[in-house]
C-alpha cells in the first residue's frame, strides 16, 4: 500500500544521517519520561508522521512491530508485579493474587515502560523502512566523516550477506546428502550442529575477505581522500523535519505537564 | 585508522556481518523469552551480543578491534533491518567500549581465557549501565535489577568469553587464520612445545 500525497516520500528522501540523529535524540529525550501520557502522545505523533511523510509498506511495518508488541507485554507484567519498593505504598490496589500486588502507581509505571518499548520501535521503524542501506553508508561517509577505508570495508562485508545464505544452503544439502541430521535435541548436539555450520561459514568468510581486500588494493583503492559520484547533502528541510519530530515529543511532555501526570526520571538509582 | 590494513578491516567487517545475522536471530529469541520471563529473558542470552568483540580482538589482536567490530556489527544490523534502529549503533558502541576496556587494561599483551572472559564482563557492565537508563530499569525493584545484572555478567563471561574463544580456536585449527596474529601465536606455541620435547 502506498500513500499518494505530494509529500508522501519526504521521509524517504531525507538525509539518512540527520534522520538517524533525529531518532537517537528522540530515544534519549523519551528515556527521561516515566508516565504513560507523555509516551503515548509521542507514540501517536510519531505514527502519524510516519503515515503522512513516509512511503512504506504497512504490511512490513506490522510484521516488524508485532515482536516488539510481545516484548512490551513482557515488560509490562514484570514491571507491574515487581515494581520498585519505594513507590508510594498508599496507592490504591487494583489487583492482588497471593503475595503479588498491583497498585495504581505500579500499573501506570509499568504501562509507561511497555509504551516506551513500542515508542522506540515506532521511531526506529520510521528510520529503517525509509532508508536505503547504501545511501546510509554514503551519508555516514560524507556527513559524519566516516573514513572511506572503513565505510567501503563495511559495504564489502555487507555484500557478502547473500553469498553466506547461499553457502549455508549448500552446506545443509551436503550434510543431508551424507546422511547427517541433527541427532538429538539436547544442548550437546545443538552445540555440535552450531559448530558444523559456523566454522566452515566463518572460514570461507575470512578467505573471501582476504581476496576482496587484495582485489580492492590492486585496483588502486587507498582509502584516502576521494570525491563521490553520488553526493548526499543536508538541506534545510532535513533540519525542519528533525524539528517536526522533536517538537512532537516536546508536545507530549507539555500536554502531560498540563494534565499534571508528568513523571520525570528523578535520579532514581 | 592508518595502522589498519584494508585486509584487517574487511575481515573485521565480514565477521561482523556473520554475527550481525546471529544477533538478529537472537533478538527474536530474546523477544519471545522477554514475553514469558520479563526483562530477565534478555539477560540469560545477553552474552551472545558481545561475542564478535571477543572473536575479533582474539584473532586480530589490535587495539580497537573489539570496539570496531561490535560497532560495525551494530551498524550492519541496522542496515539489514533491525527494528531497534540507529540507537543500536550507540548501544553497540558502548558494549564494544566495555570489551575494549578489558583488553586495554592488560595493554593488549594477553589474550588468554581470563582476559577474554573479562572482555565479556566489561561489555556486560557497560551495556547494563546504558540499559539501565535506556530501558528504564529504575522502575523495577532493586532486587530484580541486581539479579538481572548478575545474570548478564555471567552470560557475558560464559557466552561471549568462553564460546567466543572456542569458536576462534576451532577456526584457527582450520588454517585460514595462519596469516593473522592468532595463527602466528598458535604456531609459536606449537614450536615451543616441540622444542621443549626435543630437550
Amino acid at each position: 500500500m502506498k500513500t499518494s500525497h505530494a509529500w508522501g516520500g519526504l521521509l524517504n528522501e531525507m538525509n539518512p544521517s540527520i534522520k538517524g540523529l533525529t531518532v537517537i535524540l528522540g530515544v534519549i529525550l523519551l528515556s527521561l519520561a516515566f508516565d504513560p501520557v507523555t509516551v503515548s502522545i509521542s507514540l501517536i505523533y510519531v505514527l502519524s508522521v510516519t503515515a503522512l511523510f513516509g512511503r512504506i509498506s504497512w504490511r512490513r511495518w506490522l510484521l516488524l512491530f508485532v515482536p516488539f508488541f510481545i516484548m512490551a507485554i513482557g515488560y509490562f507484567w514484570t514491571a507491574a508485579l515487581f515494581p520498585r519498593s519505594d513507590l508510594p505504598q498508599d496507592s490504591p490496589l487494583i489487583f492482588s493474587w497471593g503475595p503479588l500486588k498491583m497498585t495504581e502507581a505500579g500499573f501506570s509505571l509499568a504501562l509507561s515502560l511497555a509504551l516506551r518499548t513500542l515508542m522506540f520501535s515506532a521511531l526506529s521503524l520510521m528510520f529503517v523502512l525509509t532508508t536505503e542501506p547504501v545511501k546510509f553508508m554514503f551519508s555516514l561517509m560524507q556527513q559524519c566523516k566516516l573514513p572511506p577505508k572503513l565505510a567501503y570495508g563495511i559495504l564489502a562485508g555487507f555484500r557478502f550477506l547473500p553469498l553466506f545464505r547461499e553457502e549455508l544452503r549448500i552446506m545443509q544439502q551436503a550434510h543431508r546428502m551424507r546422511g547427517i541430521w541433527r541427532e538429538k535435541r539436547n544442548i550437546r548436539s545443538m552445540l555440535h550442529a552450531f559448530k558444523r555450520y559456523s566454522i566452515p561459514l566463518l572460514a570461507s568468510a575470512i578467505r573471501k575477505s582476504e581476496r576482496v581486500a587484495v582485489a580492492m588494493v590492486s585496483r588502486g583503492f587507498t582509502g584516502g581522500k576521494r570525491d563521490f559520484y553520488c553526493q548526499l547533502k543536508i538541506r534545510p528541510r532535513d533540519w525542519m523535519f528533525m524539528g517536526i519530530v522533536l517538537s512532537g515529543i516536546a508536545l507530549g511532555y507539555a500536554v502531560s505537564f498540563a494534565l499534571g501526570t508528568l513523571t520525570w526520571y528523578g535520579g532514581q538509582l | 585508522m592508518a595502522s589498519w590494513k584494508l585486509r584487517d578491516i574487511i575481515v573485521l567487517s565480514s565477521l561482523s556481518v556473520v554475527f550481525a545475522v546471529v544477533y538478529l536471530i537472537f533478538l527474536q529469541v530474546g523477544n519471545v523469552l522477554v514475553g514469558f520471563m520479563g526483562p530477565m529473558g534478555y539477560e540469560v542470552i545477553f552474552g551472545i551480543w558481545f561475542i564478535v568483540s571477543v572473536i575479533a580482538a582474539y584473532i586480530l589482536r589490535k587495539p580497537g578491534a573489539a570496539l570496531l567490530s561490535e560497532t560495525i556489527a551494530g551498524t550492519i544490523e541496522v542496515l539489514i533491518g533491525n527494528v531497534t534502529g540507529p540507537i543500536l549503533i550507540l548501544s553497540a558502541f558502548i558494549q564494544g567500549l566495555g570489551a575494549e576496556a578489558a583488553f586495554a587494561a592488560v595493554r593488549y599483551r594477553y589474550y588468554n581465557t581470563p582476559v577474554l572472559m573479562g572482555a565479556g564482563v566489561g561489555a556486560a557492565v557497560f551495556s547494563f549501565a546504558w540499559g539501565y537508563f535506556q530501558s528504564g530499569f529504575a522502575a523495577l525493584s532493586t532486587g530484580l535489577v541486581l539479579a538481572m545484572f548478575i545474570v548478564r555478567v555471567i552470560s557475558g563471561a560464559v557466552i561471549a568469553g568462553l564460546l567466543g574463544k572456542w569458536i576462534s580456536d576451532a577456526l584457527a585449527r582450520t588454517g585460514v587464520l595462519r596469516s593473522f596474529p592468532i595463527g602466528k601465536a598458535a604456531a609459536q606455541a606449537a614450536h615451543q612445545k616441540q622444542s621443549s620435547v626435543k630437550l
